[in-house]
C-alpha cells in the first residue's frame, strides 16, 4: 500500500497537515473487492484526464443493488459520484468513453441480456439512456470474454466498443449473429441514432471491423474478412467512413503480392499529409498473416482516393536485424519473435513501432505431466524484451532501440503450442502474459511512453517487480525510468495516467483498501 | 573609573550578544528528547487521570469511553513527545504571556501550555488543562495580546469543561436507546443502508457542531473576561478574529522571484513560461447546500465574521480593527516562529512548503543563511524523491484553494527534471556566497555537492558535518544507516 512512509513525528502532525498537504493519492477504505476492471480512465483525446472507479455498493430493493461510479479527475481529486439503481450483482461497466462534451458509460445487463449506455455532460448531468436488446451471439460472446479477461486484453478483433466522436457522439461497434459480420451505430449525444453501417449480410464471408482512429473528418479502421468463423486465414482491408454522414469513402485490400502475404496491425490517417498509412506484417506466401511466423514489417501509403502511394518493407532477417544491437540480434538467434504492440506516428513524422519478444519452449514438467495422461501444455510461452522500431517520416529505418528484460513465463493452454507462431502470439496477448501494459501519448504527440511490467509470474506479483517506462518523443531521445513496483498488496496495477505519470493502484484485501498513487516519471 | 570602565565595556559586550541573538535564532533541536518525553508522559497521565473511566452508561458507552481518553492522550502525548518546541526564547516568550493570563485569573483552574512546532495556525485545549499552541499560529497575530486572547479563549474552554461535556453529549446520543433503535431499523430493512446511514451520521454531525458552535461562542465570551482581567488591550480581542479570518494568506501575495533565484547565465530558466495548469473536463459545480449544510454550519467554529459580530456586541463596540503596530519584541517572535514554520514543514516532509515559506522570507530577509540552506535542503529533498518515484507523495496538489503563488512555485516544481535540480542550486549559489558556518549551512552545502554530483566535495562534507555534529538534526535525514530506515542510502 502506498502510505506514506514517514517518521513518527511526521505520522504525528500529517494528521493535522492532511488537508494543507494534499499530494496525489487517494486512500479509499471499505472495498471488499478490486478487479483491475473497477477502475477506468477516462480519455480526452490522447491523455487521460481523469477515471471512473465502479463498484457494487448496497441493496437498493429486493432486486436492484445500488452501484457507485466516483469520478475523479487527472490528479486524483474526487469530482462527484453517481449512483444508480441496476439488477443486483448483474451489472458491469464494459468501458466508459468521453468525446469532449459527453460521458458515454457502456454497461452490460446480464439479468435482462441487455446492453445499455448512459450519456452524461461534464457536469454529470444525465443526456439519455440507451437500451440494446436481442444482442447477437457474437456480442454475447465478446461480453463473456471481456468480463472474463477483466479488463486485461486488448480487443485485437474488433467487436464491441463505444468510440468517441470528437463534440458529435459516439459510435458503438458491435456484430451481427455469430461474427457473421459487424454494425457501426452512430449515436448523438443524447444517443438519438444518426447513421448505420453494416456489413454486406449477403456476403460468403465473416466480416468483423476494428476502429483504428477517428480523426476531423474520417473514423478509419480494419475489416478482417474470412471464409469461415474457425478459418485462421484472413484478408485484411482498409475502411475509412465519413463520420458525418457513415458512409464508407474507402475500402482497399491490403494486396498480397506474388511472394508474400501481408497482416495489417495499423490503419491511420495522415491529417498533415492527407493519405492513409497501412502498416503491417508480412508472411511467407503459403503462410498464414497472424497464424505463422512474419517475415518483416511493412507500411504501405495511400492517397484519400486508395491510390497506393508506395510500399516498404522491413525484413526481420536483413533491415531489422542491420539495425539491431548485438544483444538484441542474440535473442533473435535465440528464437524470439516479435509481436507488435501499438504503432504510433509523432507529430514530426517519426513513426514508433512498439514490440516485444517471445517464443515458444518445451516445458519439462508439461512434457511429464502429459505423459502421465494430464491435461497439461507440454510448451509455454516466453516472453522477453522489449524492442521499439523508429522510422524516418520518409518511412526508413532509423533505429531499433532494445529494452532487456528479465524473461518470464506465459502459460499456454494444451495444443496451442503447436499452432503457428503468429495466433500464439495472439493467444499471449489475449491471456495478459505479455509485460507490455499500455501506451501513452500527450495530446500534441511529441511525447510516447511505454510501460511495461516485469516481474516473475511463476512467484507471483510479491517478488521483486518493475514497472518500466521507456519515454521518446520529438526530441530524439530515448530514456528508460524503472520505477520498483514491488509491493505487499493483495493486488497492484499500473493505470495510464496524464502525461509524464502513471497511476500505481494497491489492494489490500484484508484491510479492504484501495490505494491510489500517481507517480511522476523520470523522464 | 576603571570599574566604569569595565562596566561600559560589560554593557556593550551584553549589547553586541544580545544584537547578534536577534539575528543568529535557528529552529529548536535537542538531540537529548528525554525533556519532551517527560513532558508528554505528565501530559499523558494527567489526561487519563482527569477523565478516569466512565461513571455511567452500558458497557459500550464505557469501552466507548475508554477509547477515546485513549486517543486523546495519546494524541497529546505524540504532539508532545515529537513536537514540542522547549526552546529559551519562542517558548518563554508565550509562557509569559500564559502566565501573566493565569496570575490575573487565579480563579481560573490550573493549566499549562504546550507549544508545538506544528506550522497550521491552530491551538487547542484538552479538559485536564493542556493548552496546545501551534507555533503555526503565531507569525499571523500582531502583539501580545491578540494571543493572549487565544490563550484565554483556550482556558475559556477548560473552565467551561467543554471537552468533557462535549465527550458526554457525544457518547449518550450513539449509545442512547433511540440511536440503536434508529441503526437497527436500518439495518433491518436491508435497503439503501448505506445513504440511511449516512443520513444518520450527517444528523449526527450536525447535531455535534451545533453543541460545538455553543461552545465557542461560550470560549470568546468567557475568554473575553478573562483577558480583560489582564494587563493586555482587551479590543485586541476583536483584532485577533479578524486576522484569524485570514490566517491561511500567505505573507505576501505577489509572485514569487523564482527567476531571480533559479536563473542564471549558465541555466537560464524562464519560471514565468511554465504551461498552465490542464483544465478539469469536468464542469461539476459544488452541490447546493441545504439551510441546514451551509458551509458555516458543517464547521466546528463558527465563521469569523460571525464571531467579531458577536464580540462587538459584548465589548459595545471597544474593539480594535485593522493593522495594530507591531513592538520589536513581538516582532523577533513573529519572525523567529516563521522560521519554525518552515523547519517544521521541512521536518514533516512538505518540502514544497519549507521552500515556499523560505522564499517568501528570503524577499525581506535575502542573506538569512538559515533561510537559504534550508532552499537547498527543500531542493536536495524534492530530487531525492521524483527520483525515488515518491513526489508526489511530498508536493502537493494544485488547487484552486491555494494561495496563487503556492500554485505557482508547485507549477515548477511539477514541471521540473530531476537533472534540472543541479542547476538550480547553482544558480542559487551565484545569488549569494553562504558565509555561516553552522550546522544548517553545512548540510546545505552537503545537499548543494549531492546535487552537483560533486562526490569528493560530498564525501568530504559529510565528514565534516558528522565530526561536528554527532547527533546533528539532520543525520538521521541526510546520512540514514540503510538497515536501520529502509531509506536508500544516498
Amino acid at each position: 500500500m502506498f502510505q506514506l512512509k514517514r517518521t513518527l513525528l511526521t505520522a504525528v502532525l500529517t494528521f493535522s497537515l492532511a488537508a494543507a498537504a494534499s499530494a496525489q493519492t487517494q486512500t479509499l477504505d471499505g472495498v471488499k473487492s478490486m478487479p483491475r476492471s473497477g477502475i477506468s480512465p477516462i480519455y480526452s483525446g490522447n491523455e487521460v484526464k481523469g477515471y471512473i472507479l465502479y463498484a457494487r455498493a448496497d441493496k437498493a430493493d429486493r432486486k436492484n443493488d445500488n452501484y457507485h461510479l466516483d469520478f475523479f479527475d487527472q490528479d486524483l481529486n474526487k469530482v462527484s459520484n453517481i449512483t444508480i439503481q441496476k439488477p443486483s450483482g448483474r451489472y458491469t461497466l464494459l468501458q466508459n468513453s468521453f468525446n469532449g462534451t459527453a460521458f458515454g458509460l457502456y454497461f452490460c445487463n446480464f439479468k435482462e441480456g441487455t446492453l445499455e449506455i448512459e450519456t452524461y455532460d461534464t457536469s454529470l448531468k444525465k443526456l439519455g439512456t440507451k437500451v440494446i436488446e436481442d444482442l447477437s451471439k457474437g456480442d454475447k460472446m465478446m461480453i463473456n470474454q471481456m468480463v472474463r479477461s477483466d479488463g486485461n486484453t486488448e480487443n485485437t478483433m474488433g467487436g464491441l466498443t463505444l468510440t468517441p466522436i470528437a463534440d458529435k457522439g459516439f459510435v458503438r461497434n458491435s456484430y451481427d449473429g455469430l461474427m457473421k459480420g459487424y454494425a457501426l451505430q452512430m449515436y448523438d449525444n443524447n444517443l438519438n441514432p444518426k447513421w448505420r453501417l453494416t456489413s454486406d449480410p449477403k456476403s460468403k464471408y465473416y466480416e468483423s471491423f476494428v476502429i483504428r482512429e477517428v480523426t476531423d473528418k474520417y473514423l478509419v479502421g480494419t475489416v478482417l474478412r474470412r471464409d469461415g468463423l474457425m478459418s485462421k486465414k484472413f484478408n485484411s482491408y482498409m475502411v475509412a467512413i465519413d463520420v458525418n454522414t457513415g458512409k464508407k469513402v474507402m475500402e482497399a485490400p491490403v494486396e498480397t503480392s506474388k511472394t508474400e502475404q501481408l497482416s495489417l496491425s495499423s490503419f491511420s490517417f495522415d491529417v498533415e499529409k492527407r493519405e492513409f498509412v497501412a502498416v503491417g506484417e508480412y508472411y511467407k506466401l503459403d503462410d498464414k498473416p497472424f497464424v505463422n511466423k512474419s517475415q518483416g514489417l511493412y507500411i504501405k501509403r495511400f492517397t484519400e482516393a486508395g491510390k497506393l502511394l508506395g510500399a516498404k518493407p522491413y525484413s526481420w532477417q536483413k533491415e531489422v536485424k542491420a539495425a539491431l544491437p548485438a544483444e538484441a540480434k542474440a535473442s533473435m538467434e535465440d528464437g524470439f519473435v516479435n509481436f507488435t504492440h501499438s504503432i504510433v506516428k509523432g507529430a514530426d513524422g517519426t513513426m514508433y513501432i512498439v514490440a516485444e519478444q517471445y517464443k515458444v519452449v518445451a516445458d519439462g514438467l508439461g512434457i511429464a505431466a502429459l505423459a502421465l495422461g494430464g491435461k497439461a501444455s507440454p510448451t509455454n510461452g516466453q516472453i522477453g524484451n522489449m524492442l521499439i522500431f523508429v522510422l524516418n517520416p520518409d518511412y526508413s529505418l532509423s533505429t531499433v532501440k532494445f529494452y532487456a528484460k528479465d524473461r518470464s513465463k506465459a502459460m499456454l493452454p494444451p495444443g496451442v503450442g503447436m499452432m503457428g507462431a503468429g495466433l500464439i502470439g495472439q493467444v499471449i496477448k489475449s491471456q495478459g502474459d505479455f509485460d507490455y501494459q499500455f501506451l501513452q501519448r500527450n495530446s500534441s504527440n511529441s511525447l510516447f511512453n511505454v510501460v511495461y511490467i516485469n516481474y516473475d509470474k511463476e512467484k507471483g506479483e510479491a517478488t521483486k517487480k518493475i514497472v518500466g517506462n521507456i519515454a521518446f518523443g520529438a526530441n530524439g531521445q530515448f530514456t528508460l525510468d524503472k520505477i520498483d513496483g514491488t509491493s505487499t498488496a493483495t493486488n497492484s496495477f499500473v493505470y495510464p495516467a496524464k502525461p509524464g505519470y502513471v497511476m500505481m493502484v494497491d489492494y489490500l484485501k484484508k484491510q479492504n483498501q484501495l490505494g491510489m498513487k500517481l507517480v511522476k516519471l523520470n523522464i | 573609573m576603571i570599574r566604569v570602565l569595565i562596566g561600559v565595556l560589560w554593557l556593550c559586550l551584553q549589547a553586541g550578544t544580545a544584537a547578534a541573538q536577534q539575528t543568529t535564532y535557528t529552529p529548536y533541536y535537542s538531540a537529548d528528547t528525554t525533556q519532551a518525553y517527560q513532558l508528554a508522559v505528565a501530559h499523558r497521565t494527567a489526561i487519563q487521570a482527569h477523565l478516569g473511566a466512565a461513571k455511567t452508561g452500558n458497557s459500550e458507552y464505557r469501552e466507548h469511553y475508554k477509547r477515546i481518553v485513549r486517543e486523546t492522550s495519546s494524541e497529546v502525548y505524540n504532539a508532545i513527545r515529537h513536537s514540542a518546541l522547549l526552546d529559551a526564547e519562542l517558548n518563554a516568550m508565550v509562557q509569559r504571556v500564559f502566565r501573566q493570563i493565569q496570575q490575573a485569573n487565579p480563579q481560573v483552574a490550573s493549566a499549562r501550555l504546550v507549544l508545538t512546532r506544528n506550522p497550521q495556525a491552530n491551538a487547542y485545549a484538552v479538559g485536564n488543562g493542556t493548552v496546545i499552541l501551534n507555533v503555526g499560529l503565531l507569525p499571523g497575530l500582531e502583539n501580545e495580546s491578540q494571543l493572549a486572547f487565544v490563550l484565554c479563549h483556550e482556558l475559556a474552554h477548560i473552565q467551561c469543561r467543554h471537552m468533557e461535556t462535549s465527550i458526554q453529549e457525544r457518547l449518550t446520543t450513539l449509545h442512547s436507546r433511540e440511536m440503536r433503535r434508529q441503526v437497527r431499523r436500518i439495518i433491518q430493512a436491508e435497503y439503501n443502508i448505506n445513504s440511511r446511514m449516512k443520513d444518520l451520521v450527517m444528523g449526527l454531525s450536525l447535531d455535534g457542531s451545533y453543541h460545538q458552535r455553543r461552545h465557542e461562542r461560550q470560549a470568546d465570551s468567557l475568554g473575553y473576561v478573562l483577558l480583560k482581567r489582564t494587563t493586555y488591550e482587551a479590543p485586541q480581542a476583536y483584532r485577533a478574529l479578524e486576522l484569524l479570518d485570514h490566517i491561511d494568506e500567505p505573507v505576501v501575495k505577489e509572485p514569487l522571484e523564482l527567476g531571480r533565484y533559479f536563473s542564471c547565465a549558465e541555466f537560464p530558466k524562464t519560471f514565468e513560461a511554465a504551461p498552465a495548469r490542464p483544465q478539469s473536463i469536468f464542469t461539476v459545480k459544488t452541490p447546493e447546500k441545504t439551510v441546514l449544510q451551509t458551509t458555516d454550519t458543517l464547521k466546528s467554529h463558527p465563521d469569523c465574521a460571525k464571531r467579531m459580530r458577536y464580540l462587538r456586541e459584548l465589548t459595545a463596540g471597544q474593539i480594535a480593527e485593522g493593522t495594530q503596530p507591531v513592538t520589536p519584541e513581538f516582532a523577533r517572535l513573529r519572525s523567529i516562529s516563521r522560521l519554525e514554520v518552515v523547519q517544521s514543514w521541512f521536518d514533516t516532509d512538505c518540502y514544497d512548503h519549507a521552500l515556499f515559506d523560505a522564499l517568501q522570507q528570503l524577499r525581506s530577509d535575502p542573506q538569512n543563511a538559515y533561510l537559504r540552506s534550508m532552499v537547498l535542503l527543500s531542493l536536495y529533498e524534492l530530487q531525492h524523491y521524483q527520483l525515488d518515484h515518491r513526489f508526489t507523495e511530498v508536493v502537493s496538489n494544485m488547487s484552486e484553494h491555494n494561495p496563487a503563488n503556492f500554485n505557482q512555485l508547485l507549477t515548477v516544481l511539477y514541471g521540473l527534471r530531476t537533472t534540472e535540480y543541479k542547476q538550480l542550486s547553482a544558480c542559487f549559489a551565484q545569488l549569494a556566497p553562504a558565509p555561516a558556518d553552522d550546522e544548517f549551512t553545512l548540510a546545505a552545502r552537503y545537499a548543494a555537492a549531492m546535487l552537483a554530483a560533486d562526490q569528493p566535495q560530498a564525501t568530504a562534507l559529510r565528514q565534516q558535518y558528522q565530526a561536528r555534529f554527532r547527533a546533528g538534526r539532520f543525520t538521521t535525514l541526510l546520512f540514514p544507516a540503510p538497515a536501520a530506515t529502509g531509506r536508500k542510502t544516498r
